[in-house]
């Protein structure tokens, strides 16, 4: 976890330093959303089929999906609220 | 894009579940791995040409916490006024709304005190995961940018901070990061503590 936490990290900075010295090629730049768009749709793609091929997580989402999605909804629900009332002074 | 990351996470679980074998499950993991290690890198690059950011989050300071900070108490709160409905004691639907998204080692923590629990857990934070994943471009078009981390949860930092950074701006996507951070730390010192509670 921490291993992890520290290389999500340190790749962040090494883009974040190569974005701000500029030191990217320009087309790659212009590419930019293209390239997030299609590699994040790819990932998602991917933890779909995590989900499909976990037989435990659809069976128990038939069973469980009624008051998980209620726990779930609520709990997203609540923060967003919560997170308006902070956001003027962000 | 709402409707594309639809798309891609039905069309991933159906193919998982009616074409794949079962072994492909242990090669998606390094797949995820490198896959959002190269999205990471690429929002880095976004973030940095953005010079002002770092500026504007200095003058932020401890502000910048006020959003883990809300996330915890609504996702709680919000837990349990979900509880209410499908009858679940307190701390039961606290512990599984401090989850936070982050569905696999919520679930871990609660092995021990249920297995039915420790499922609903899983499975809650799933579909947090997903929703997060849907909703977080409709609510920064529609509600504001740092409301946008609110279904993201412990997932801002990771799988959700390239739709925030995308849906939003550089400035959200550094608040999201550290948010993620922060949550993700706090996930296995309140689950414990909650689940504990005797009421």
């Amino acid at each position: 976890m921490a291993v992890r936490l520290l290389l999500y990290l340190a790749i962040l900075l090494v883009g974040g330093f190569i974005g701000f010295k500029e030191l990217a090629n320009k087309k790659i730049i212009s590419k930019l959303d293209h390239i997030q768009s299609g590699s994040l749709l790819f990932l998602l793609f991917i933890m779909g089929i995590r989900i499909g091929l976990d037989d435990k997580v659809i069976s128990s989402f038939l069973k469980l999906g009624v008051q998980a999605l209620v726990l779930s909804v609520f709990s997203i629900v609540f923060s967003v609220l919560l997170i308006k009332l902070v956001s003027k002074y962000i | 894009m709402s409707f594309k990351i639809i798309l891609s996470v039905t069309a991933g679980i159906l193919v998982g579940y009616f074409l794949l074998p079962e072994y492909i499950f242990d090669y998606t993991d390094i797949i995820i791995d490198i896959g959002l290690c190269i999205l990471l890198f690429f929002v880095g690059i976004d973030i940095g040409r953005n010079k002002t950011v770092l500026i504007k989050i200095k003058k932020m300071g401890l502000k910048i916490l006020l959003i883990p900070i809300m996330i915890i108490i609504g996702s709680i709160i919000g837990s349990w006024v979900g509880g209410l409905f499908v009858n679940l004691p307190f701390n039961e639907s606290g512990a599984i709304g401090a989850g936070f998204g982050w569905y696999s080692l919520s679930a871990m923590l609660l092995s021990s005190y249920s297995t039915e629990i420790s499922a609903l857990a899983f499975i809650s934070n799933v579909i947090r995961e997903v929703i997060a994943l849907i909703s977080i471009p409709i609510i920064a078009k529609y509600i504001g940018d740092v409301e946008s981390i609110g279904p993201a949860g412990a997932t801002a930092m990771d799988t959700s901070l390239p739709i925030i950074s995308k849906s939003t701006n550089a400035k959200t996507a550094v608040i999201s990061f550290v948010t993620g951070v922060i949550l993700s730390i706090a996930v296995p010192i309140i689950v414990p503590l909650i689940i504990n509670l005797p009421f």
